[in-house]
C-alpha cells in the first residue's frame, strides 16, 4: 500500500523513522511529507522525501531551537520559569503553525497529494497538521504519539481519565496521591489551558477554514483509526485504556547493532570499571560553560570512562576518562555489558533504552515530559533524578557512584527491563501491523466508540440521573402531599382549629 | 512452572482445556481440581487431576439444570440480569456454589494443595470458587471467562464503564441508545448493584466461611492478576478496557480439523444446494416436543441438507433432508466450503464459530450472554435473531432463506470474520502467554490501578470538588461581605436613613 508519513520533527521522528523502514522493507512505500528546513528528517533509500517550502531558513530555525534551550538553563524561580516555557512553546508553536499554514495552502502540493492515492497517513498528532490534512485528503490515520499535552488525547480517544489515580503531565506526580496532590492534579490542566489554547486554537480554525465548516479539533483527532502510543505499563500506570490504543513503548530499542571500531576501541580500553553514556539527548548540543565546567569535574572524580555525547565547547576541565563525541550509538552503547549508568534528559525514547537494556540512570530532565519521566524511575528505585540548574559536582558525583555502587538500583531495572521486554509481540510488528491493518480494512470504525456521538451531559448520564430525580421528587412530592391531604380529613377538625388559631394571633 | 486449575463445567471448560493443554508441553505441571459429579470434567485427561467429593449426586445436578433450563423456555423471555437473578431457578447455581465448601471441607485435599506452592491459579469465576481458592492460598490468579456476570468486571478491574453507552448484559441494547433505552441501561446498572451481591451470597458466605473473614465478590475479583476474556471488539462493541484485561474471543475456532468420513458423507450428498448446521449447545438435549415438531416442519421446507444435533425424542414429521445426529464436528461442518447457514443458540462459542467460518447465522438465543450475542450479529447484518417462545414454523423457514439467499448476510459475516482474523497474534497463543507470563512474575501488580486503593467518591474526586467548591463559595461570601460591607461605609449616611425609614413603616 501507499503510506503518507507526516512526522513530527525532533526525536520523536527517529522511532518513526523504524516504523517507516519495516513497512518498507515488507514492500510498502512511503511518502514523507516534510518542510524544507528540517533538524533531522533526511532523504534515505526507503522513503520518498517530498518538502514543501516554508517562510524560514535552516540558520533562523536553528537559532530559535538554541534560544529556548538556553532559557532552560537559566534559574529562575517557578513563576518566570512557567512563564519563559510557555513563551518557548508559543514560539515552537508558531514556527509548526507557519510551517503548516504553509503546507494547507499550498495548493498544487494538495492536489498532487489528492492525486497519489494514499491508503493512509501515518502521524504524530502532536502537530494535529498531519490529520487536518488527512481528514481534508479523506484518508484513514494512524497515530504515532508518546502524548497530547492538556489531555487532548483522552478526550479524542474518550478514554476514560479519573483524575483521582491518573497523574495529569507535567504534575510529577504518582498514581498514589494525597489529598492535596489530588487537588493539584485536578487544577493543574486548568493552568496548562492557556499555553493548549494557544497552541490549538489556530489549528482549528485552520481546519474549519480547509474542511469548510466549524470543527473543533478534539473531533478531527477523533477520527484517527489506530493510536499508537510510545508507552507501556511497566514505565506508565495502569489506567483505562480503548480498543484502539495501542502500546509500542520500548519500539525505539529494539533494532541493535554490534559497535563500530571507534566505540569498541573505547569501551574496551575502559577496563573493570566499565563505562557510563552521557547525552542530553538529540536537541540539546550546548549547555552553558559553567555548568558544562561543573559537570567535566564531576565526570572526572569517577573510575569509569565518560562518552558523552556533547557538540558544544570542550570544557577546559575535561578530565581523562570523559570522552567527547559528536554523535553515539547510544542504544548499541547501553547494550554492552560494560554499560554501568546512562545519565539522559530522560527524554522517553532514552528512558526506554536505558529500561530495556537494563541499564541504571543519572537523570537530569530539562522539560516537558522529561521531569514526569524521571519522577517514575525514582519512585521505582531505577534512577536518581538531578535538577539541572542547581546541582554541584559533588551531587552528580553522588549520583553517579549510587546508581553504580548500590546494587539496588541495579536490580531495580533488571526488573524493570525483564517485565518490559515479556511481550506476546515486539513494538515494532505490533505498530506495523496495525499500520497495515488500518490499510487493509479501510480504517477501524468498529473500534470507534460511540461515546463520540454524545455531548458530555449525555456522556455523564446526567440527563438520565436528572430525569430520574424529577420522578423520585415527584412521586415524593405527590406522597407527601397526599398523605398531608390524607391526615387533614382524618384529623380534620383538629387541624381547622389549630390553622384558624394561629391565623388569629398573627 | 506450577499451575493450578479450578474450571466450571459444561462448554466453559471446553476451550479452557485447550489453553491447558497447550501449557503442558511447555513443561508445566499442571493439577486440575474438579468436583466428583460433573458432566465434562470427569473425562480422562492427561494431567493430574484431582477429585474432592460433593453432597449431591448427578441426578441431582441434571434435574437441577433442567428445572432453570425449563424455566427459561416457559417463562417470556426479559430482557436485563434482574429477570435472571430474581428467577425461581436459583437452585442450579446453589449447588454449583456449594462445590466450594465441598472443596474445602476435604482436608486432605487443602493439605496438598498447600504443600505444592503452585505459582498461580488459572480459573473459571462462573462458580466462584476458584477465587476463594486463590484467596485461600494467596495466589496470584488468571481469570478464564467470556464475560464476568453483573457489574464485577467494573468493580474487579476497576474499569470504567459509562451506562450512557456501554450496553449492561442481557438487555439486546446496542451502543446507540434512545433517552429511554439510556433510562433502563442505567437503572440496570443501579439494579446490578442492589441485587448481585444476593445472589451471590451462598457464594460469599462460603468463601467468608473458608477465609474467616467476611468478603464481598468485589473483595474476590479485585486480586485478580489477569483477565482473560473470550471476546473480541468484533463481537463487542468498543469501551474501555483496563490494561490486564485480554480479550482472547475465537479462541476456540482456530484448529480444524477435515470432517469425519460419516460426515463428509453428508456434506457430499446434499449437493448444489449446501448444509446447514444446527444445534442449540451441548447443556441443551431436549426441547419441548410441540417446539420440536414445529421446527423439524420448517427445516423440511428448504432445500438444504440440514445437520440438527439434537438428543431428544425423533419428531414424528421430520422430513427427509433433516439428519438427527447426536453431537456433530461443529467447527468442522462450518468451515466446510459447502455450510449455507448456522442455527444456533448464540453462545458465545458457536458464535464465533460462525464468525471466524464466515457462515450467517439464525439465531435462538435462550438465556444469558446469548440474547446480547444475537443482537449484536443482528445489528451487524450477520443473522438473524427468531424469538424461540414464540416463533413459528414460517418465522424459522423465513429466517433460514432470508439469511441463504439474502446476499448480504454472507458478505456482512465475511467481512467480520475478516476482521476478526485479522490480529496480530492467535489467541490461543495470547492466553498462554499471559498465563505463563502471571506464573514467570508471579502476579502483575504493575497492572493493578491505584483505583482499587481509593473509596468511590475519592475515585470521583467527589472529595476534591467539593474542597475546591467549599474555597470558591468561601472566597464569593467573603468579597460579597467585605462589599457589603465597603458600600455601607462609603454610602453610610445614605444607608441608614433607608435602613431606618424602611424599619418605620413597617
Amino acid at each position: 500500500g501507499k503510506v503518507l508519513v507526516f512526522p513530527m520533527e525532533g526525536s520523536h521522528w527517529l522511532s518513526m523513522r523504524d516504523v517507516v523502514r519495516e513497512l518498507h522493507a515488507r514492500g510498502h512505500q512511503a511518502v514523507v511529507l516534510a518542510p524544507e528546513v528540517t533538524v533531522h528528517i533526511k532523504e534515505e533509500d526507503f522513503f520518498t522525501l517530498q518538502t514543501y517550502p516554508v517562510p524560514y531558513t535552516r540558520q533562523g530555525f536553528r537559532q530559535q531551537m538554541m534560544r529556548n534551550i538556553k532559557v532552560v538553563f537559566e534559574t529562575g524561580n517557578y513563576v518566570k520559569t512557567f512563564l519563559e516555557t510557555s513563551e518557548i512553546l508559543k514560539n515552537i508553536s508558531t514556527v509548526l503553525l507557519r510551517s503548516c499554514m504553509n503546507l494547507l495552502h499550498n495548493g498544487s502540493l494538495l492536489q498532487h497529494l489528492n492525486s497519489s492515492s494514499f491508503d493512509m497517513v501515518l502521524t504524530d498528532p502532536v502537530i494535529p497538521c498531519g490529520q487536518v490534512l488527512a481528514k481534508y485528503l479523506g484518508i484513514p490515520t494512524v497515530f504515532f504519539l508518546r502524548y497530547i499535552p492538556c489531555g487532548i488525547d483522552s478526550e479524542a480517544t474518550q478514554c476514560p481519565k479519573p483524575s483521582s489515580y491518573i497523574p495529569n503531565l507535567l504534575t510529577m506526580l504518582s498514581d498514589h496521591m494525597t489529598f492535596l496532590q489530588r487537588v493539584k492534579n485536578m487544577l493543574y490542566p486548568l493552568a496548562l489551558k492557556y499555553i493548549c489554547h494557544f497552541s490549538f486554537t489556530r489549528y482549528e480554525s485552520l481546519a474549519s477554514e480547509l474542511l469548510q465548516r466549524e470543527v473543533s479539533l478534539v473531533e478531527v483527532l477523533s477520527h484517527a483509526s489506530v493510536w499508537l502510543f510510545r508507552g507501556d505499563f511497566v514505565f506508565d500506570y495502569p489506567r483505562p485504556v480503548m480498543p484502539n490504543m495501542v502500546f509500542i513503548g520500548g519500539i525505539n530499542c529494539v533494532i541493535k547493532k554490534p559497535l563500530s571500531q571507534e566505540f569498541e576501541a573505547y569501551v574496551n580500553a575502559s577496563g573493570e570499571h566499565g563505562i557510563v553514556v552521557f547525552s542530553l539527548g538529540s536537541m540539546v548540543s550546548e549547555i552553558p560553560e559553567k555548568k558544562a565546567m561543573e559537570i567535566a569535574e564531576a565526570l572526572g572524580r569517577i573510575p569509569q570512562t565518560l562518552l558523552w555525547r556533547y557538540t558544544g565547547t570542550r570544557p577546559s576541565n575535561l578530565a581523562k576518562n570523559t570522552i567527547l563525541v559528536k554523535w553515539l550509538p547510544q542504544n548499541d552503547l547501553l547494550g554492552h555489558p560494560k554499560a554501568r549508568a546512562f545519565i539522559t534528559h530522560s527524554g522517553s525514547h532514552g528512558i526506554y533504552e536505558g529500561i530495556c537494556n537494563g541499564v541504571p540512570m543519572v537523570m537530569m530532565p530539562l522539560f516537558g515530559d522529561q521531569m514526569d519521566n524521571a519522577k517514575r524511575m525514582e519512585t521505582r528505585g531505577a534512577g536518581v533524578t538531578l535538577n539541572v540548574l542547581e546541582m554541584t559536582a559533588d551531587d552528580l558525583e553522588n549520583a553517579l557512584k549510587t546508581v553504580i555502587n548500590n546494587k539496588s538500583y541495579k536490580e531495580n531495572i533488571m526488573r524493570l527491563s525483564s517485565l518490559h521486554k515479556d511481550r506476546p509481540i515486539e513494538p515494532l510488528d505490533l505498530a506495523v501491523f496495525w499500520v497495515e491493518y488500518v490499510m487493509r480494512h479501510k480504517g477501524a470504525p468498529h473500534l470507534r466508540p460511540a461515546a463520540h456521538d454524545l455531548t458530555w451531559y449525555q456522556y455523564h448520564s446526567l440527563d438520565v440521573i436528572g430525569f430520574l430525580l424529577a420522578i423520585v421528587l415527584t412521586v415524593v412530592f405527590i406522597v407527601y402531599k397526599s398523605c398531608a391531604y390524607g391526615c387533614r380529613k382524618c384529623f380534620g377538625g383538629k387541624g381547622r382549629v389549630k390553622k384558624s388559631h394561629k391565623s388569629k394571633t398573627h | 512452572g506450577k499451575l493450578l486449575v479450578v474450571p466450571m463445567d459444561g462448554s466453559h471448560w471446553f476451550t479452557m482445556q485447550m489453553v491447558v493443554e497447550k501449557l503442558l508441553p511447555k513443561g508445566h505441571e499442571v493439577v486440575v481440581v474438579v468436583p466428583e459429579v460433573s458432566w465434562q470434567l470427569g473425562k480422562p485427561l492427561n494431567f493430574t487431576v484431582k477429585t474432592y467429593s460433593v453432597s449431591h449426586t448427578q441426578e441431582d445436578l441434571n434435574r437441577e439444570f433442567k428445572f432453570f433450563i425449563d424455566s427459561q423456555w416457559k417463562t417470556q423471555q426479559e430482557s436485563g440480569v434482574l429477570p435472571l437473578l430474581t428467577s425461581p431457578a436459583q437452585g442450579f447455581f446453589e449447588l454449583l456454589f456449594s462445590h466450594c465448601r465441598s472443596l474445602f471441607k476435604d482436608k486432605k485435599l487443602v493439605e496438598y494443595l498447600k504443600q505444592s506452592s503452585f505459582d498461580a491459579v488459572f480459573l473459571d469465576p462462573f462458580d466462584v470458587c476458584g477465587l476463594t481458592v486463590a484467596k485461600y492460598f494467596s495466589l496470584p490468579s488468571v481469570v478464564f471467562s467470556r464475560g464476568i456476570f453483573c457489574h464485577y468486571l467494573e468493580e474487579g478491574s476497576q474499569c470504567p464503564s459509562p451506562p450512557s453507552y456501554v450496553p449492561r448484559p442481557i438487555l439486546k441494547l446496542t451502543d446507540t441508545m434512545t433517552f429511554k433505552e439510556r433510562v433502563w441501561n442505567l437503572l440496570s446498572y443501579m439494579g446490578e448493584h442492589a441485587f448481585c451481591p444476593s445472589f451471590f451470597k451462598t457464594a460469599t458466605d462460603i468463601a467468608s466461611e473458608v477465609l474467616q473473614t467476611p468478603v464481598t465478590m468485589t473483595d474476590l475479583f479485585s486480586p485478580v492478576s489477569v483477565w482473560l476474556l473470550r471476546t473480541d471488539f468484533t463481537l463487542e462493541l468498543p469501551r474501555p478496557v483496563m490494561p490486564n484485561v485480554i480479550h482472547i474471543g475465537g479462541i476456540n475456532c482456530h484448529q480444524r480439523k477435515p470432517v469425519s468420513k460419516e460426515f463428509e458423507a453428508y456434506v457430499n450428498a446434499s449437493g448444489e444446494h449446501g448444509i446447514v448446521v444446527f444445534s442449540l449447545g451441548s447443556m441443551v438435549s431436549e426441547i419441548p416436543e410441540k417446539k420440536a415438531m414445529e421446527i423439524a416442519e420448517a427445516l423440511g421446507r428448504i432445500p438444504q441438507t440440514l445437520l440438527w444435533r439434537y438428543t431428544g425424542t425423533r419428531p414424528s414429521n421430520l422430513a427427509k433432508n433433516t439428519i438427527l445426529v447426536k453431537w456433530l464436528p461443529q467447527n468442522d461442518l462450518l468451515g466446510h466450503p459447502k455450510a449455507r447457514a448456522f442455527i444456533t443458540h448464540s453462545g458465545s462459542h458457536g458464535i464465533y464459530e460462525g464468525i471466524c467460518n464466515g457462515v450467517p447465522m439464525v439465531m435462538m438465543p435462550l438465556f444469558g450472554d446469548q440474547m446480547d450475542n444475537a443482537k449484536r450479529m443482528e445489528t451487524r447484518g450477520a443473522g438473524v435473531t427468531l424469538n424461540v417462545l414464540e416463533m413459528t414454523a414460517d418465522d424459522l423457514e423465513n429466517a433460514l432463506k432470508t439469511v441463504i439467499n439474502n446476499k448480504s448476510y454472507k458478505e456482512n459475516i465475511m467481512r467480520l470474520s475478516s476482521l476478526h482474523k485479522d490480529r496480530p497474534i492467535e489467541p490461543l497463543d495470547l492466553a498462554v502467554f499471559w498465563v505463563e507470563y502471571v506464573m514467570r512474575h508471579k502476579g502483575a501488580p504493575h497492572l493493578r490501578p491505584a483505583a482499587h486503593d481509593l473509596t468511590w467518591y475519592q475515585y470521583h474526586s467527589l472529595d476534591v470538588i467539593g474542597f475546591l467548591l467549599a474555597i470558591v463559595l468561601t472566597v464569593v461570601f467573603i468579597v460579597y461581605k467585605s462589599c457589603a460591607y465597603g458600600c455601607r461605609k462609603c454610602f453610610g449616611g445614605k444607608g441608614r436613613v433607608k435602613k431606618s425609614h424602611k424599619s418605620k413603616t413597617h
